[in-house]
């Protein structure tokens, strides 16, 4: 019997080729996912490659993307930029060296500011998903942002904590880069703005034990701690260590996603006990949920990145539509056919395009999102969140 | 008074994890003339070669420690013999050589366990307060084996021929060998001696803080400042300036900041080399 399946195996192997191929191989589209891949925020940059390659399998089963009357097959190239300027500025040259001129990342705001000159040269659209003051800027038009930072959402999430952990003090602790001041200190405003008296804390990203800073913000006797944009990895050993000095209040989130990761490297919800965050999208729907399942469907795997995967998705769907809009996937047509494309998503919803009030450049993706609580070790979900057009 | 106190808990605490790391890295180059870059992976492989024993095979945590231990130091032999041994002499190559283990050893735990962190947690929880100091349980267990490792450490160079065959080779190496003392069979102990160090901190500390593919990198950092600090290849300047830079870290993050306190660690050391380029110990302490 094994003798006739390894036969027929062998029969098929010639036919398999040709069964893969067959639907798109007149030409190959490349594009890039660019993120932290190692390190502490390597989840982040793992959601953006999750993400490119679940809208390239999911173009490439309706037989690509056509471009200049060719279907061209779409494969996916990662590349870690390690959260990290130059990662980011390194990693443009050398998608641009295999003539890639689409990136869905990078991630973080020190890898922002460092690919954003540096693609505006190779002629890339790129998008990041950097909470900074300047993620985008108007003379970087090809640059696009996959979701607001902070100043869109944070008086939501703190209005929402307040009804849950009356809070009257919080202390954010952050990275001492611009991927934390630029966050912790937009959050900061924002609990300002709801009567709430904050203290900040920076530390030098890299930072393996954090019981010196904890003994700092204690010092201070908040009544909530915001871990703010540091990595998940840290934000759990931060949590840990606040918990094995005795802190008892509430953790708070206004940060990138994570909450998987923190729990994990806390000890668990018990250890959590009482935690708000930020979703970039309401989590908690069945139809965002489902994203898992078509990947596994598609790509025979589960994706890595937790919930970030699913926030990413919709620009990595929407570049591929735009390219098939403009027939080629040069940067400035691609560009100018996202910019006509409706914010909208099949698996998130509709949002709408924003970004001009804060950036000047309406280049930026507003979808519902969420606001999860942990409420005595029990999580009670992600509350969904309308956005609101400018 | 109790941030003062609480800082100097703290202080010891790192300082003898660092102790722990610098002695392994000191002894390399003290005694091979090797600055080893691979430190923070034989760290890494500690933490997870024990986490693989306590969630894979179902051991208790202590055996894990030990098989941990017995496993990197059993890599550092083998990388010693039949790789370091052949360059040991050329700086630039041995350099190539660690700076290409630690990545291969990062790169493999990233494929094989993955990028996020593991679920790995001190078998021992809980701190104890003393009005409004704390001592987390599991930091006394790791100062406890931390320094009795340094003990045990410090009996074996001083007090045994084994030792005193090592410090002969570091001080001197034509002529200890010229009394009979071999290389070959002397090299490659040490370096599993130093890594096993290394794998013994990670397999201790990695449940307490966190797990993953990049926590060896401020490892090598600090492993390289505290060294330098103490004095380039002396012992006893390493686990002074161990302890030196764990206090010096504690009181600066508490009483200035995180950012503050790493940047007064550098200072500290380019101050110190600008004065006494020999390290705390102010001295030349290997010839060979």
């Amino acid at each position: 019997m094994k003798c006739r399946l390894f036969a027929a195996a062998l029969c098929a192997l010639p036919v398999l080729p040709v069964a893969t191929t067959a639907f798109a191989q007149n030409c190959e589209l490349k594009i890039g996912a660019m993120g932290p891949m190692s390190g502490g925020a390597a989840q982040w940059g793992l959601a953006m490659n999750s993400a490119a390659e679940l809208a390239a399998a999911e173009a490439n089963q309706e037989g690509g993307v056509k471009m200049g009357g060719k279907t061209c097959k779409v494969t996916v190239v990662p590349y870690d930029s390690k959260y990290t300027a130059d990662g980011a500025a390194a990693g443009s040259n050398a998608l641009a060296a295999q003539d890639i001129h689409l990136i869905i990342g990078p991630v973080g705001s020190p890898e922002a500011t460092g690919i954003k000159p540096v693609a505006a040269r190779n002629e890339q659209v790129a998008w990041n998903a950097a909470y900074a003051k300047n993620a985008l800027e108007p003379k970087f038009p090809l640059m696009f942002h996959i979701a607001p930072g902070p100043a869109a959402w944070a008086d939501a999430v703190i209005k929402r904590a307040k009804q849950v952990f009356p809070m009257k003090s919080v202390a954010l602790i952050a990275p001492n880069d611009q991927g934390g001041t630029d966050i912790a200190s937009v959050d900061a405003e924002a609990y300002k703005a709801n009567g709430i008296t904050t203290t900040e804390e920076y530390y030098q990203r890299g930072t393996t034990n954090f019981a010196p800073i904890v003994t700092r913000i204690l010092a201070a006797r908040p009544d909530v701690v915001d871990t703010a944009s540091s990595p998940p990895g840290d934000a759990g050993v931060i949590v840990k260590q606040l918990r094995l000095a005795g802190f008892t209040g509430a953790i708070g989130r206004l940060g990138g996603p994570g909450t998987d990761e923190i729990i994990r490297v806390s000890g668990g919800l018990d250890v959590l006990k009482d935690f708000y965050w930020f979703e970039t999208i309401p989590t908690g729907d069945p139809k965002v949920q489902a994203i898992d399942d078509e990947y596994k469907k598609l790509l025979g795997k589960d994706p890595v990145g937790g919930t970030a995967v699913w926030a990413d998705l919709p620009a990595a769907r929407m570049t591929l539509k735009a390219v098939s809009i403009a027939g080629t996937d040069d940067a400035k047509a691609v560009a100018a056919a996202l910019r006509t494309l409706p914010v909208e998503d099949p698996n998130i919803g509709k949002g709408y395009w924003g970004g001009k009030k804060q950036f000047g450049i309406a280049q930026e993706l507003q979808f519902p999102f969420g606001i999860g609580i942990i409420k005595d070790g029990k999580n009670l979900g992600v509350e969904r969140q309308e956005p609101k057009p400018e | 008074m109790a941030e003062f106190l609480q800082a100097a808990i703290i202080g010891i605490s790192l300082g003898a994890q660092y102790a722990l790391l610098a002695l392994g890295f000191t002894l390399i180059f003290g005694i091979l003339g090797v600055v080893n870059f691979s430190h923070g992976g034989f760290y890494m492989l500690g933490g997870y070669v024990a986490y693989s024993c306590v969630a894979g095979l179902g051991l208790p945590y202590p055996l894990a420690v030990i098989v941990a231990v017995l496993a990197t130091a059993a890599l550092g032999w083998v990388f010693e013999l039949f790789l370091l041994e052949r360059l040991v002499d050329d700086h630039l190559a041995t350099l190539m050589l660690t700076l290409g283990l630690y990545l291969v050893i990062s790169t493999g735990l990233l494929t094989i366990f993955g990028p996020l962190s593991m679920e790995f947690a001190f078998p021992v929880t809980g701190a104890l307060h003393l009005g409004s100091i704390y001592v987390p349980r599991e930091n006394l267990i790791v100062l406890v084996v931390c320094l009795a490792a340094i003990a045990a450490l410090w009996l074996v160079l001083f007090r045994t021929d084994l030792g005193r065959g090592l410090r002969a080779l570091a001080n001197d190496r034509a002529v200890a060998m010229a009394q009979g003392l071999r290389p070959k069979l002397l090299f490659p102990l040490a370096f599993a001696i130093a890594t096993g160090l290394a794998g013994l901190t990670g397999a201790l500390v990695t449940p307490i803080l966190s797990l993953s593919p990049g926590v060896g990198d401020p490892v090598l950092a600090t492993s390289f400042l505290t060294v330098i600090l103490g004095g380039l290849g002396s012992l006893e300047g390493a686990a002074l300036a161990a302890f030196v830079v764990g206090i010096v870290e504690a009181f600066t993050s508490v009483y200035f900041g995180g950012s503050i306190g790493a940047l007064v660690l550098f200072v500290l050391v380019l101050l110190l080399l600008a004065f006494r380029p020999t390290g705390l110990m102010g001295r030349t302490v290997r010839g060979a």
